[in-house]
């Protein structure tokens, strides 16, 4: 399967390709130069330039959409917010667009667990329940890109897939630490991706078959986010982040 | 009197609403174009932050009527960022009234059907849709946070009442009046609170075809709309 991955400079990106390389054939973008995983293909552009989306997508057969902004944003604050809401909303526009033209039958798009943060814990969180994004910018920015690509399964015969990801951490980076429900080891984030490559319902009459969202977090006890949609699409989180159940002193 | 701005002030709705709220509210009409009846315009780019908060300083409320439909950068740039923009410089400045605007987004999803009164929004990738659709969740996320109370109308045709008896033709489809546009804005105004900070709520003067329906509108903020406008589109009969 021939595979593009947005965002490539970012850790998600990147583990995304070192864990589907060896079985697909994998390109990355980004609008920065990055040096990609060997055996993966590297092209550079802006998703908000039609013409750098349509290099990009020409040839491929899934479309992964990490919404993780470049290297390069502007420090201004104002500026970065403006940047981040056009990235998320024209950008993702621009590239399933492209994405549709050429053919692409599979997109993915990641998202976050964090606009789940305004309901307090003692629920269990499920795909069922309706976001509460806050309007920090990555929060608020990451839901409207969700949203979007979601629109693409609505009007046109692809499988569009949101993954919303927990906190990315690596699992050995937070020892000592308190637990966060949240959680999610970025090798299993990037697990979750292999996942979706399968599904495939592109030609259902409802879009609401061609569209599905999935809540993607580490299996810890007593968890908030529930993830049993996930599993039965195949997801096995590794990173359980147990020692620091058992020893919750560190 | 309260201090108004009104956004897209000089575009295709708000020179048919603002002559009849500017008798009970002291607007502020702004845009980057001149205003067809030649009333003055403050000239604010919505898509610049620094322009919108400066003429949002002082304001009870905010009436954005501003929209870009369908280009590829625009609208994204008019309808979705400028909501933005509108909605951050209300946080800012505690401005506790937005009133938006956007199309129907159920028309596509629902055009089949009958009975329809505010079902969940269906607006596909068209740039006018999305755009504007994007736009109505960045006004929920900020009024929720923020505690503003934004009212979003959404509507598929705007136009004049009738005036005269129509001969075989029927009435449009998920057409408002601009009275009862008025009618609902001042409403939209003057109305303390709605559940969860926002609504949006759709606008209509037809009803007789039994498709769409008010009823949200009627329930939430008393919109009385004018009634009787299907009469001009009765047909002759012997007995009439």
């Amino acid at each position: 399967m021939n595979i593009l991955i947005t965002g490539a400079s970012s850790q998600l990106a990147q583990a995304i390709a070192t864990e589907l390389k060896d079985d697909h054939s994998v390109r990355l973008m980004d609008s920065v130069p990055v040096d990609v995983a060997e055996g993966c293909d590297f092209i550079q552009g802006n998703i908000l330039d039609p013409d750098d989306s349509w290099d990009a997508v020409r040839g491929i057969d899934t479309l992964i959409h990490t919404g993780e902004p470049p290297t390069d944003l502007p420090s201004d604050e104002l500026k970065r917010e403006q940047m981040l809401l056009d990235l998320a909303t024209r950008g993702t526009h621009v590239l399933f667009s492209a994405g549709v033209e050429a053919g692409i039958k599979k997109f993915i798009c990641a998202s976050t667990l964090s606009i789940f943060n305004n309901y307090p814990d003692d629920v269990y969180i499920t795909e069922l329940w309706k976001p509460l994004p806050s309007p920090e910018i990555v929060e608020m920015t990451k839901y409207l890109g969700e949203l979007t690509a979601r629109e693409f399964a609505r009007d046109h015969l692809v499988t569009a897939t949101g993954l919303r990801l927990g906190e990315l951490v690596l699992e050995e980076a937070v020892q000592g630490e308190t637990p966060n429900l949240a959680w999610l080891d970025i090798r299993d984030a990037a697990s979750a991706f292999r996942c979706v490559l399968n599904r495939d319902s592109s030609n259902s009459a409802e879009w609401t078959r061609r569209w599905a969202v999935y809540h993607i977090c580490a299996d810890i006890p007593n968890p908030k986010f529930l993830i049993d949609q996930a599993r039965g699409i195949g997801y096995q989180p590794t990173h359980d982040f147990q020692s620091l159940y058992l020893n919750p002193s560190g | 009197m309260k201090k108004v701005l009104v956004l897209g002030a000089s575009g295709n709705i708000a020179p048919y609403v603002t002559p009849d709220l500017e008798k009970d509210y002291d607007l502020y009409l702004s845009d980057i174009v001149p205003h067809p009846d030649g009333k003055p315009i403050i000239n604010v780019d919505i898509t610049s932050y620094s322009e919108v908060l400066e003429v949002c300083r002082g304001m009870d409320a905010i009436i954005n009527f501003a929209v870009l439909r369908d280009d590829p950068v625009v609208s994204f740039d008019v309808s979705t960022k400028g909501a933005y923009h509108v909605m951050k410089a209300a946080a800012e400045l505690g401005i506790k009234k937005v009133v938006h605007t956007g199309p129907q987004l159920v028309r596509n999803a629902y055009d089949h059907e009958f009975g329809i009164s505010d079902p969940p929004l269906a607006p596909g990738v068209g740039y006018y849709g999305i755009t504007k659709y994007l736009s109505m969740e960045i006004c929920e996320i900020f009024s929720r946070t923020y505690d503003i109370q934004t009212v979003c109308f959404l509507f598929n045709g705007l136009g004049a009442k009738p005036t005269e008896h129509v001969t075989q033709g029927d009435f449009p489809p998920f057409t408002v009046v601009w009275e009862d546009l008025q009618h609902a804005c001042r409403l939209a105004l003057e109305i303390e609170s709605v559940p969860g900070n926002f609504q949006s709520f759709n606008l209509l003067s037809y009803f007789t075809q039994g498709k769409y329906q008010v009823e949200k509108a009627k329930r939430m903020l008393g919109f009385t709309p004018m009634g009787g406008l299907e009469d001009y589109f009765r047909r002759v009969t012997n007995s009439t």
